[in-house]
């Protein structure tokens, strides 16, 4: 639940100014860490040629740097919670251009491994999480349509990258273009310069101010974390805050978002993987089933900033969880009807339901979990869920593609995506029903208590006076 | 070629000696296979011809006795009799020109060849008067996938160009490379330069591999598998550069990169020198130390939570 920015970060957030130059920098470094591994894949026909290897050789590469991306994450919490978004960001982009660079002069495929998976996996790990962080250092208010505009980042870079790196190999060839990409990859060290970090001076405005809505599951649950990060600050004076934060695992909102999110994301990616070659698998040409993909990202680049703005309305942001939920479900009874769709006409109708789910999904993603956990511990709560999520995110589309070789069709993995999606969002509504009970619930015993504390503060306060009015008379 | 020009006509002789057939043809579904030394299996084209021309492409890949057959509807004045001819890559022969009748309302001139050999390939047209024409392309099967673009390499690197044939289509028998020279083809021999050349070769596919590349080795090159009677081409353009062309863009986008940044970071010195200027103390600490004071955030907002607890 987000937390009222008055009694948990200390300060107001700035909710625009500089935190639009944040969410554009945020755009481009999310941009690059989601699409530059998709992108790759334009070059992997010739390095395959140039080394001789087989095709799964040389998609591990994508592979492993989606993997370290992911499994990174924990180190780029830390890293964020110690030094701030800035410089973790600025690394990162030099990490990926470096790994590019050296992977241009790359005499093996293992050498491609290190420098383009490991070396450029980390820099974009350096990259994502940070990104996602600061949005949630300078909004509150306007929280939900930032992290849909950030979000958008990834299909518009997909979008740009996926021709670009066809022109620059029959420009190139690969190894020039890999040498050109490193540079274009350092754009992340401006979108880096641009998170400067946030005020934290401007004293928080009194709590009236606030949209009542947001602020009342707020204080509930940031008492509840109060409570928690006071017993660890009395083991660990300050230093929960400079490496991860483990009693996120306590956290009844962080529990239903992982748990829910691993099965998940299982079948989240298989179908953008194989929405071409199911096409082509109907006997549309290649051409067509490779437009389908553009379709694709064109409707999901509209649908995440749109997502926002209606997460921000005041119908939908108290309960954006279902919100997310409905996200979630969306995107199950869409693979669900998928093979209902007869011909290119059918398939593009799905190709278009299927962008707004995916985009909707995608750009409520981070918000809900910073609904949830608060600005204060996103970053820790980030690294925590994306090593987690890694082995779904990999295993995801290897499975679904045994089970399309299993049965030699492609209708039993849309309907086990279906199925997993549409059982995922069940699960977010029914999880998410009784925690905002709960939280309702705490928030009432909060300011009960809250009242009682107040009482004894007055009270207390009397007393010195009293003594102080006595001495002063004896 | 006058050779081979030779060896058809004394065939075709026999061929007429034997049967005593000449000037009429009639459309006979079986081909009078009548020379008994041959055993090459049989195989037919038949063209109904619809208009005044038409083109027909045939793929041979062995030597067999090929029956041509063209059917025309004829014209608006119906002759009895008209001429047919037949030339083969546009020189007529003679040989075998004929008078057809007109049967069943249709025309037809009917042939067979024997394609032994690659000069037995090429264009066979068979003519009625000068009015109707069809043209056989003899040819082998076409080269499946080959880039269209030049593949681009690097000096010092080594290159693999493929040629890959349609699976769905016979293989070859063998591949040769050639090299462009000017406009004549240079045979790559595998054994003359093995430092340099590496010739793999598949079933379908064949690759070269050439090492140690220099800017000389740029142009095309041309794949060529080999059947029985036929052989197919393909060709690939190779384009060597140096490491300089891609390192032109490279440092323009760096020296881009580096003056954004620069200019970001500037701003917002000045920035907060304006605030500082303006008398709030506070602020300038904050804004001119990001990475301590991103440190000691939570650690301030921690003490005033202890304080307020």
């Amino acid at each position: 639940m987000p937390p009222a920015a008055e009694t948990k970060l200390g300060y107001t957030p700035p909710d625009g100014g500089w935190g639009w130059a944040v969410v554009f920098g945020a755009f481009i470094s999310i941009g690059f860490s989601y699409a530059f591994p998709k992108s790759l894949t334009v070059f992997f026909k010739e390095i395959q040629a140039y080394f001789s290897v087989s095709y799964s050789e040389i998609a591990w590469v994508s592979s492993v740097m989606l993997a370290t991306m992911y499994a990174a994450g924990p180190v780029s919490s830390i890293l964020v919670n110690r030094y701030g978004s800035r410089p973790v960001v600025m690394v990162g982009g030099l990490m990926v251009s470096a790994g590019m660079v050296l992977a241009s002069f790359g005499t093996s495929i293992i050498h491609l491994y290190l420098c383009v998976g490991v070396i450029g996996g980390l820099g974009l790990a350096f990259n994502l999480q940070p990104s996602l962080a600061i949005v949630g250092t300078y909004f509150h208010v306007k929280r939900p349509l930032a992290n849909g505009l950030a979000m958008t980042g990834s299909p518009v870079v997909l979008f740009t990258l996926a021709p670009l790196n066809q022109f620059l190999f029959d420009c190139f060839g690969w190894r020039g273009s890999f040498l050109i990409l490193g540079a274009i990859v350092l754009n992340c060290c401006v979108a880096g310069a641009l998170m400067r970090p946030v005020n934290k001076s401007v004293k928080p405005q009194p709590k009236t101010e606030t949209p009542p809505a947001v602020s009342e599951e707020d204080s509930a649950q940031s008492s509840d974390l109060q409570i928690e990060e006071n017993q660890t600050e009395s083991r660990c004076q300050g230093c929960v805050q400079r490496f991860i934060d483990f009693s996120l695992f306590k956290h009844r909102g962080f529990l239903i978002y992982l748990s829910g999110n691993v099965v998940m994301f299982f079948g989240l990616f298989a179908p953008v993987v194989f929405l071409a070659p199911y096409a082509r698998h109907q006997g549309i040409d290649e051409y067509s089933s490779a437009f389908l993909l553009s379709i694709f990202a064109l409707v999901d680049m509209f649908v995440r900033p749109l997502t926002g703005l209606l997460g921000n309305t005041k119908w939908i942001r108290p309960r954006i969880q279902y919100f997310f939920s409905f996200a979630v479900l969306f995107n199950g009874v869409c693979h669900l009807l998928c093979p209902l769709a007869q011909g290119y006409a059918g398939l593009v109708l799905y190709t278009v339901f299927f962008g707004m789910a995916f985009g909707m999904l995608c750009a409520l993603l981070f918000e809900v979990l910073m609904d949830l956990i608060g600005a204060q511990h996103f970053s820790s709560a980030v690294g925590l869920v994306t090593i987690i999520e890694c082995g779904p995110v990999l295993l995801g589309p290897p499975i679904s593609g045994a089970l399309v070789d299993a049965f030699g069709d492609y209708k039993y993995m849309f309907y086990a995506c279906g199925v997993i999606l549409t059982a995922c969002g069940i699960y977010f509504f029914v999880m998410h029903f009784y925690n905002y009970k709960k939280l309702d619930e705490e928030r009432k015993q909060s300011l009960a208590a809250e009242r009682r504390t107040s009482e004894e503060a007055v009270k207390l306060k009397m007393s010195p006076d009293d003594k102080a009015a006595y001495e002063a008379e004896g | 070629m006058s050779a081979s020009w030779g060896k058809l006509f004394f065939q075709l002789v026999l061929l007429l000696a034997s049967c005593g057939h000449i000037n009429t043809k009639t459309p006979s579904p079986t081909s009078p296979s009548l020379d008994p030394i041959s055993p090459l299996p049989s195989d037919i084209r038949r063209v109904v011809l619809k208009g005044e021309s038409h083109t027909e492409k045939v793929e041979l890949l062995n030597p067999v006795d090929l029956a041509l057959e063209c059917i025309w509807s004829g014209n608006e004045n119906k002759s009895p009799n008209i001429t047919g001819y037949w030339r083969k890559d546009g020189e007529e022969m003679q040989s075998i020109r004929v008078t057809v009748q007109l049967e069943n309302d249709k025309y037809t001139l009917r042939q067979v060849f024997k394609i032994v050999s690659k000069e037995n390939l090429g264009s066979y047209s068979c003519s009625f008067g000068d009015e109707a024409k069809v043209d056989f392309l003899l040819a082998g099967p076409q080269i499946g996938e080959v880039r269209d673009k030049p593949i681009v390499s690097y000096v010092g690197d080594s290159v693999v160009v493929k040629c890959k044939m349609d699976e769905k289509k016979p293989k070859p028998v063998s591949w040769n490379w050639y090299r462009a020279n000017g406009t004549d083809k240079e045979q790559i021999f595998y054994a003359a330069e093995p430092q340099k050349y590496e010739i793999k070769n598949h079933e379908w596919a064949t690759k070269l591999v050439v090492h140690k590349l220099t800017e000389g080795d740029s142009g095309f090159y041309y794949c060529e598998g080999v059947y029985a009677v036929s052989t197919t081409m393909g060709h690939v353009e190779l384009k060597v550069i140096t490491f300089l062309e891609p390192l032109k863009p490279f440092i323009a986008i760096i020296v881009e990169v580096i003056v954004l940044v620069a200019a970001i970071l500037i701003y917002e010195k000045s920035q907060s020198k304006k605030n500082s200027a303006g008398g709030n103390e506070t602020n300038a600490d904050q804004t001119n130390t990001p990475t301590p004071g991103d440190n000691n955030g939570p650690e301030e907002s921690s003490s005033t939570r202890q304080r307020k607890a």
